[in-house]
């Protein structure tokens, strides 16, 4: 079983991105669980064609943890996805981490936590210990950070890695480095940037996923790239990107960079 | 952010700031207390409070209700779950004439909105108390929150003016009323009387008697922000502490007199020739070799008990001498000449003691 997680800023495109990569690797015949861990609980809506699932806290919150079963949170989606959302408190109130933390507790007790492939969706910042839980107790063992070429983007990716960095000294840590995806939004450079930045940071470019209009197109119908123009380059795309993380055994320890560091590496890129 | 706010001797406060605000808000004979957060907190609280009350006074144990926040809660938010405990409390027979709502570390924490809970109407007061000790706060901070606290149950115009307010007592000292028997004596001998033990066995009407008193006098320093602000907000004058040592209660007779404008060379003088008596009557002791020791090795020296001990030492000519007889440094320090005397005795027991043991 491999367990992924995506982390990066918000809006940067995870969802979409964890979509269609799980879309994709279930066309592979594997069994996929996408884990949404976010409070606005949106990870699998367009694997499930639009429609929001129940999540794990609503749950818990109407029933109690005591009478909730796998099937009562476990949603299939297209192609076999399985979906599962955390949810949250309402905004404003309570605290949400310690809601991912109760999630992940009752999935491991319901015995959910289980197929070919885990890919974890989390909210863009580590805002407390409760949102770095996928990274813990051996959940994800490889973060994929997603990313533009936009400097508070790469600020963003470049905060999780020291999160990764910081975890893995703990001793049973399996958590590591899997690589930086580039979501482009079509700045000059923006790969070579991002790849130079995955580079300095003891890691490396897995992927480029360029900027297409295809993508808002599927949203708007409901449905992953994958299964709205499934012959589109957009969908080859992501299919590339599922293999290459599937096939990925190459993971490091990451060496983030000091603000200053980020600042005078990004200038360099824009005086190019 | 915060820091320890705490006073210089502040090693002997430093427990739960739960623990000391329910140490002064359950003298609110007839208020309940909730505690929003999870049920130990109050339970440990209740069984400590039982103890000591059971020991002390025998009044019957506080009225103390528990939000029994479990991780849900913590998930979702407690303050609705408060909302439905507050109108618990309304329920009970007798109905409350008032309700502090005491917060815990995890609800403030997640954020919980205490104050916005307490300010809707509920017919009686409903006064939150800051009392989360990650906050910065111990003991102290907990004791200094709940007068705040219950000082808005004052009224601002005062119905009648003069007398004393006694601010902070140490509810839970095994001494708290003969210390204020003491403070009422020396009060007495400068013609001025308590008028609001703020807080210990009172009603919450009561508290609306605050304002308007001559003067406050201060359990102890460490409620310099007590005293202060209710200076500010009612104009009357403190002095900072309980009468402490032979010449530190004379001090407190010429400072009070000062402060209400009266005349104390009389008191002064009348107290001075008690003290004579006192030592007098232990006379017995002198050239005996004693040695003071911590109360524990946890606790730094109380700066005031130390001084205490160096001017009886001396008054009673003993010798200070390692290997003396070992005399437990006073925890806290023994309020004006009726406190130094019970010591005295106590340090006659221990030194006759050794001497029979030889």
């Amino acid at each position: 079983m491999k367990q992924i997680a995506l982390y990066g800023k918000g809006g940067i495109g995870k969802s979409t991105t964890a979509a269609n990569l799980s879309a994709a690797l279930a066309g592979e015949g594997l069994d996929i669980l996408q884990i949404g861990c976010d409070p606005k609980h949106d990870s699998t809506r367009m694997l499930m064609h639009g429609s929001w699932i129940p999540t794990v806290l609503d749950l818990i919150r109407e029933r109690g943890d005591a009478n909730i079963t796998a099937d009562d949170v476990v949603f299939r989606g297209f192609r076999g996805v399985r979906c599962v959302e955390a949810g949250g408190p309402e905004p404003g109130i309570g605290c949400a981490g310690r809601g991912i933390i109760a999630t992940f507790q009752l999935l491991e007790r319901l015995d959910a936590l289980k197929g070919d492939v885990i890919a974890y969706d989390v909210l863009g910042d580590v805002v407390c210990g409760g949102f770095a839980m996928p990274m813990r107790e051996g959940y994800a063992q490889e973060v994929y950070l997603v990313t533009s070429g936009e400097l508070m983007s790469i600020y963003a990716a470049n905060n999780i890695a020291k999160a990764i960095a910081r975890l893995s000294r703990r001793v049973r840590s399996k958590c590591r480095l899997g690589g930086v995806i580039c979501n482009e939004k079509n700045l000059e450079g923006e790969d070579e940037l991002v790849a130079e930045f995955a580079r300095r940071i003891n890691s490396s470019l897995i992927a480029s996923i360029p900027r297409d209009r295809i993508v808002q197109l599927a949203e708007l119908h409901r449905q992953t790239v994958i299964e709205y123009a499934p012959d589109s380059e957009q969908a080859a795309v992501y299919a590339q990107l599922g293999d290459d993380i599937y096939r990925n055994r190459k993971t490091s320890i990451p060496t983030p960079l000091e603000m200053d560091e980020l600042e005078s590496f990004a200038l360099e890129f824009v005086q190019i | 952010m915060n820091s320890n706010p705490s006073p210089s001797n502040s090693s002997r406060f430093e427990g739960c700031t739960l623990t000391g605000a329910l140490s002064v808000v359950t003298q609110v004979r007839d208020a309940v207390c909730v505690i929003h957060g999870p049920s130990g907190c109050a339970h440990h609280n209740f069984s400590l409070l039982h103890a000591t009350l059971a020991d002390s006074d025998g009044v019957g144990v506080p009225r103390l209700i528990s939000t029994a926040l479990t991780e849900n809660h913590i998930i979702f938010g407690g303050e609705e779950v408060l909302e439905a405990c507050i109108a618990r409390a309304l329920e009970l027979s007798p109905p409350p004439a008032s309700i502090f709502v005491l917060s815990t570390c995890v609800v403030e924490t997640i954020g919980d909105d205490v104050g916005a809970v307490c300010a809707r109407e509920w017919g009686v007061p409903v006064i939150p108390v800051q009392t989360a000790g990650f906050l910065g706060g111990v003991f102290q901070t907990g004791i200094v929150n709940a007068l705040l606290a219950a000082a808005s149950c004052a009224d601002g115009a005062p119905g009648d003016a003069g007398g004393v307010n006694l601010v902070g007592e140490k509810n839970l000292e095994a001494d708290v009323d003969e210390n204020q028997a003491e403070v009422a004596r020396l009060l007495g001998m400068l013609g001025l009387q308590v008028r609001l033990r703020f807080v210990r066995d009172v009603r919450t009407r009561d508290l609306a008697r605050l304002a308007g008193a001559a003067v406050n006098v201060l359990r102890e320093p460490a409620l310099l922000p007590v005293g202060e602000a209710l200076r500010q907000r009612f104009g009357t004058p403190y002095v900072d502490s309980f009468p402490v040592g032979l010449s530190g209660t004379l001090r407190f007779l010429e400072e009070v007199a000062g402060v209400c404008g009266v005349d104390g060379s009389a008191a002064v003088e009348h107290e001075a020739a008690i003290q004579e008596g006192v030592l007098a009557r232990f006379a017995d002791l002198a050239g005996s070799r004693v040695a003071f020791d911590r109360v524990h090795p946890m606790l730094d020296g109380d700066a005031a008990a130390i001084g205490v001990c160096s001017e009886l030492a001396e008054a009673l000519d003993l010798v200070v001498d390692p290997e003396g007889t070992r005399l437990p440094a006073p925890y806290p320090a023994p309020v004006g000449t009726a406190g130094i005397r019970r010591m005295l005795h106590r340090w006659r027991r221990l030194i006759r003691g050794r001497e029979r043991a030889r």
